[in-house]
């Protein structure tokens, strides 16, 4: 099948709406809209007036079965150059020129199978909820499981629409670590990602898991060293690298 | 490259007062960026060793010790990344090129330096414009060592030229006869790289 | 987890796959699946899963076994470059 050429295209802003305290999803109207794969990302460029031009990458948050659009979810990176620019003049209406759907490392679907564990640190759980946002959409019931860390209980996105699905879903379970100030009443976990959180939140897998990790670049590390010491087929170990933490 | 001018973006900002100062297309930061190319070379300073070599009497290898040992001067200058960006008054404490060349004498041949650090990066320059003040070996930053991120424990400024001519984990400096692309000028970066006449590109 | 500055070139790092989008333009496919054979140490590994270096003049993929550079790319105003030379190959499945 040929496929069609990586084009920039006019996407236009049909909404937005704030997450949390640092990350807001924007939703774009797609003239040249096709079902993405649920962990893809797209590229947004912005360009001056005196034609200077800058680009980034952004996970989907949206699952494929969403038709016409994509949503994604950005953290504001203070001193960013893009993630600002999309927090604080974007507007509804607003046209902005965006490259994808892109790669097919770092995707999840269906019928690739599970059980499925996912790991993400601060806004790294982006791809990761296109993932269960497909599942959901699927009606699967592939065991999956996200292990999630945030700074504190404010900076948790999606905390709803996860506990929603799992309320929903007795084949899907979240489990959250806080870094720094957990929730008032907390009694999970309250620390980095280390290999005794991921054997625990892991052990009815086995190692079976197919595993989807993203997030700052130090965490991803973290985890996969401590994936492939627990003898985790390398083959079953997907890692996204959004470099430094945004703070 | 055309593209949808995006409503509300200003780009990066030339202010007024120091526009002069500015190289063309170039915009003020006021932090420091990190750019790389590859992971950060942690080579301990007692295996740490700066050479010149190639065309030269006979090759010079200095250690850490030995090298900390070599009058120093402290630099203030203006530094331009082909990147785009422009951080003015930076403050180095550093041996000068000229100094290190004393130590060698340097073959009529040898009109070129292809310079070379740990992690195999290397960067081509005419030895001309490395002499008279004009190119320093330096290790501190700020009054402080130089950071291994920022190219710590020794890199090489060359400020009249763009960024990637300044060599982080710089580990010598080889005289050539002719001048051979380094690690970016031999993909389609300038082989001189003058920020004030925009060389950014080769065919620029 | 936060920023060590000792460490924030190892920070700095992310996947082939955060490059996807270039290496598209330049194949006209997705090649974050495809494997590259390290010219240095002769292991296999996808793109998507090779060492990236994005934050400089170019594009810097390298080898996570050995980090060999094994693909270079310079997006200029006039021409995107690719070089290659530390890959021995690269091998991809015709695609869907």
């Amino acid at each position: 099948m040929v496929q069609p050429v990586l084009e920039w295209q006019a996407g236009r802003v049909t909404a937005i709406r704030p997450e949390t305290r640092q990350t807001k999803s924007f939703s774009f109207a797609l003239p040249k809209w096709m079902a993405h794969r649920p962990g893809q990302h797209y590229d947004v460029r912005l360009t001056a007036p005196d034609g200077y031009q800058t680009q980034r990458s952004y996970s989907i948050a949206s699952p494929p079965e969403r038709l016409g659009e994509i949503e994604l979810t950005v953290e504001r990176i203070p001193d960013g150059e893009v993630s600002p620019y999309l927090h604080d003049v974007l507007m509804p209406g607003d046209q902005l020129e965006l490259r994808g759907p892109i790669g097919g490392y770092f995707v999840w679907e269906v019928s690739l199978g599970g059980p499925l564990l996912l790991v993400g640190g601060g806004s790294g759980v982006v791809p990761l909820m296109a993932m269960l946002r497909h599942r959901a959409a699927q009606h699967s019931t592939l065991p999956a499981r996200i292990l999630y860390s945030s700074r504190s209980a404010e900076d948790v996105i999606y905390r709803d629409e996860l506990d929603g699905m799992a309320a929903a879903d007795p084949t899907f379970e979240p489990f959250y670590t806080f870094t720094r100030q957990p929730p008032a009443g907390w009694t999970g976990y309250r620390r980095r990602i280390d290999a005794t959180m991921l054997a625990e939140v892991m052990r009815p897998f086995d190692r079976r898991a197919r595993v989807y990790v993203c997030g700052p670049t130090l965490l991803v590390e973290a985890v996969a060293n401590a994936l492939v010491q627990m003898e985790l087929p390398i083959e079953q170990i997907r890692t996204e690298r959004f470099g430094p933490t945004g703070a | 490259m055309a593209g949808l001018i995006s409503r509300g973006f200003l780009g990066r900002r030339r202010p007024a007062e120091v526009e002069n100062r500015l190289p063309p297309g170039q915009y003020l930061v006021t932090d420091f960026p990190v750019l790389s190319a590859g992971p950060t070379p942690h080579t301990p300073l007692d295996r740490w060793s700066f050479t010149i070599e190639g065309l030269v009497q006979s090759p010079v290898t200095w250690s850490w010790e030995e090298f900390q040992k070599l009058p120093t001067q402290t630099y203030t200058i203006d530094i331009s990344c082909v990147t785009k960006w422009t951080k003015l008054d930076t403050k180095w404490l550093a041996v000068s090129v000229d100094t290190l060349l004393q130590a060698v004498q340097v073959d009529p041949a040898g009109r070129y330096v292809m310079a070379y650090s740990d992690g195999g990066y290397t960067t081509n320059l005419p030895l001309d414009e490395m002499v008279n003040g004009q190119a320093f070996v330096a290790y501190q930053f700020d009054d402080k060592p130089l950071e291994p991120v920022h190219g710590g424990p020794a890199r090489l400024v060359v400020p009249h030229l763009y960024f990637w001519k300044s060599a982080k984990w710089i580990r010598g400096l080889r005289v050539v006869e002719r001048n051979q692309p380094g690690f970016w000028e031999s993909l389609g970066y300038h082989i001189h790289g003058d920020p004030w006449k925009e060389e950014r590109y080769s065919g620029d | 987890m936060d920023n060590d500055q000792a460490d924030m070139n190892t920070a700095l790092m992310v996947d082939g796959n955060a490059v996807a989008g270039q290496l598209e333009q330049i194949f006209g496919r997705d090649m974050t699946m495809a494997i590259a054979r390290c010219a240095g140490c002769a292991r296999d590994a996808q793109m998507g899963a090779l060492m990236a270096f994005i934050r400089g003049p170019g594009i810097v993929l390298r080898c996570p076994a050995c980090q060999n550079a094994i693909a270079r790319i310079v997006e200029t105003p006039s021409a995107t470059y690719l070089e290659a030379r530390g890959a021995a190959y690269l091998r991809m499945a015709p695609q869907a």
